[in-house]
């Protein structure tokens, strides 16, 4: 009878021996898959379809930007068009808006120029406190 | 004797191991913290070179209200994996934006070298379909990088 009796009885515990490798196994995973995936960028509203507001020129300060990088500037009605490079758009911007406090930046860019004059340039303006821009592509006016 | 020898013999030792009985607790609550934080992506990471800018802000836009537009070098417009024929991007835009009620903000993350036609066919786009808020992606520039260039 004696020999006839199981010998070897099922553990009522839970294994835990390797519940440390396992964890850490997870834990590799989870550490290499995770991306923090933060958004940045520059913001901006865009104007509503369908919505256009007609600006005093006073107001307005044309900011051209062509092919090759260099921003042609127009203030208003004035017909002078000063030649200035995109790092010098924040100095003028805080000038001049000083000066008029209602005052629009319109940002034309040539339709071949690198979209990054662009961003150079929104850049400036953006660093520089400005929250009234337009953007657009240049038409040749 | 024996006993004073007993008295002067100092009982305590340092361990000589490494306690390990917290380790699958600490184990455990970095994964925890992992998996909570983690985000799979929705979509493949596109290899463009972004334009540097000084003002880049973090937005604090919660992930379901963001949607990417990526604009390549050459024009093409893809949105979640997919290529895009630009006149049918606001087609693509307009019923996220409804079911984001109205608090989509769409990141246009352009190629540095994109010609500025398409970028701003992209935004007449968003226009029709009502998507206002964008965001033009930038790395973070540095004021020292940027005076050595």
């Amino acid at each position: 009878m004696a020999i006839l009796k199981k010998k070897s009885r099922v553990s009522g515990a839970i294994p835990t021996a390797s519940m440390a490798d396992i964890a850490f196994l997870l834990l590799i995973f989870f550490l290499v898959t995770t991306v923090f995936d933060e958004e940045k960028g520059l913001p901006l509203v865009l104007p509503e379809q369908s919505k256009e507001q007609e600006v005093s020129q006073k107001n307005v300060l044309h900011i051209v930007i062509r092919a090759d990088g260099i921003v042609e500037l127009k203030r208003g009605e004035s017909p002078s068009v000063s030649t200035v490079t995109a790092d010098m758009i924040g100095d003028i911007w805080r000038q001049d808006v000083a000066q008029n406090p209602n005052l629009i930046a319109a940002v034309k860019t040539y339709p071949n120029a690198p979209y990054r004059y662009m961003i150079d340039v929104l850049d400036q303006l953006q660093g520089a406190g400005a929250d009234r821009i337009s953007l657009q592509l240049y038409e040749g006016n | 004797m024996a006993i004073m020898q007993g008295g002067y013999k100092r009982k305590s030792k340092p361990a000589s191991d490494i306690p390990d009985s917290s380790l699958a607790d600490m184990a455990f609550l970095l994964l925890i913290f992992f998996m909570v934080s983690t985000t799979f992506p929705k979509e493949r990471p596109r290899k463009l070179d972004f334009p540097d800018a000084e003002a880049t802000q973090k937005l604090d836009t919660p992930r379901k209200d963001v949607m990417h537009v990526y604009l390549e070098r050459d024009g093409s417009v893809y949105i979640n994996d997919a290529l895009i024929p630009m006149d049918r991007v606001s087609d693509i835009v307009a019923p996220e934006y409804v079911r984001s009620e109205h608090k989509l903000v769409v990141v246009i993350r352009a190629d540095r070298e994109v010609t500025y036609n398409y970028v701003d066919a992209v935004q007449k786009e968003l226009q029709q379909a009502g998507a206002v808020r964008v965001a033009f992606y930038t790395n973070l520039e540095e004021r020292v990088r940027r005076a050595r260039r």
